[in-house]
């Protein structure tokens, strides 16, 4: 009984060859892990590029919005005060007709 | 009375209609030494009114003044030789200031130099709403289709502000009486 007893345990215990191939199985389990985190990595820095890019041509974007959408403003307020300009000078000479006739 | 609502019908849309700058006048451009042709809507008028300033008092004047404003169209031109334009664009433009919305507030003709001036107001409610200027010389053509609440003594009075040339009008009133007079010296 306990003669099976330890024969079990010197079994257990007893040196045993890998399986066949374990070594590269382990070898490629290390290599997926650091390719992995690789992918990690360029996964960050591509989101973090892609942000960044995203913000600068939001920015440029909103920018040119602003540049124009002012000179179209200026244009309106030029053109505007041409308008009112020509209109009051007539309406002026008008009043003066109208005062030329009454007298 | 059968008649009453058919005609109600048409007549509503034609009094809502807006007034036409008349085509005929875009030909003028290539004939004149100097052009104004000055197109505003609703939305470029509050574009406009974005940029003038609240800080300067003619600016913050313009701008209240454009506030109750629709629309500013004018066609301005000028001539080197005289009778350059013909008088059918003049009528179909007038032709569309018909009572009971429009009513002429000053027509000054002078047979001596060919001159015709023509102010139109449109009233609504007791509301101007509409102003229409015809001033027709010789060798110059002005048309001027203003859209909104406005008051001309207003526009007339941005003379001497904002570049505008403040012309002598020798005393002339603030206040707009009905006038319609015609010189045939």
């Amino acid at each position: 009984m306990m003669d099976d007893f330890e024969k079990q345990i010197q079994q257990a215990l007893s040196r045993k060859d890998p399986s066949p191939f374990f070594e590269a199985r382990v070898l490629a389990a290390a290599k997926r892990d650091a390719r992995a985190r690789r992918a990690n990595w360029q996964m960050w820095w591509a989101s973090a590029v892609a942000a960044s890019l995203l913000i600068v041509t939001g920015s440029a974007w909103q920018y040119e919005k602003g540049v124009r959408e002012r000179a179209a403003g200026e244009q309106a307020k030029a053109r505007l005060e041409l308008a009112l300009k020509v209109t009051s000078v007539k309406l002026q000479k008008i009043s003066q007709k109208v005062e030329h006739i009454q007298n | 009375m059968k008649y009453a609502i058919p005609v109600l019908f048409l007549a509503l849309p034609l009094a809502a209609q807006e007034i036409k700058m008349p085509p005929g006048l875009d030909k003028l451009a290539a004939k004149a030494s100097e052009v104004v042709d000055v197109s505003l809507d609703g939305a470029l008028l509050q574009l406009a009114s974005r940029f003038l300033s609240d800080k300067d008092p003619d600016e913050a004047h313009v701008k209240q003044l454009v506030g109750g404003l629709k629309g500013v169209y004018v066609k301005s031109f000028e001539f080197d030789e005289a009778n350059q334009y013909s008088q059918t664009e003049i009528d179909e433009f007038r032709a569309q200031f018909r009572p009971p919305l429009w009513s002429r507030i000053v027509g000054a003709r002078s047979k001596k130099n060919g001159e015709n001036s023509e102010v139109y107001l449109k009233t609504e409610n007791n509301q101007i709403t509409g102003l229409a200027v015809i001033a027709a010389e010789a060798k110059e053509l002005t048309i001027v289709n203003i859209v909104g609440f406005i008051r001309p003594e207003d526009l007339r009075d941005l003379g001497g502000h904002m570049g505008i040339p403040k012309i002598d009008v020798g005393g002339a009133k603030k206040g707009h009486d009905k006038k319609d007079k015609e010189d045939d010296k």
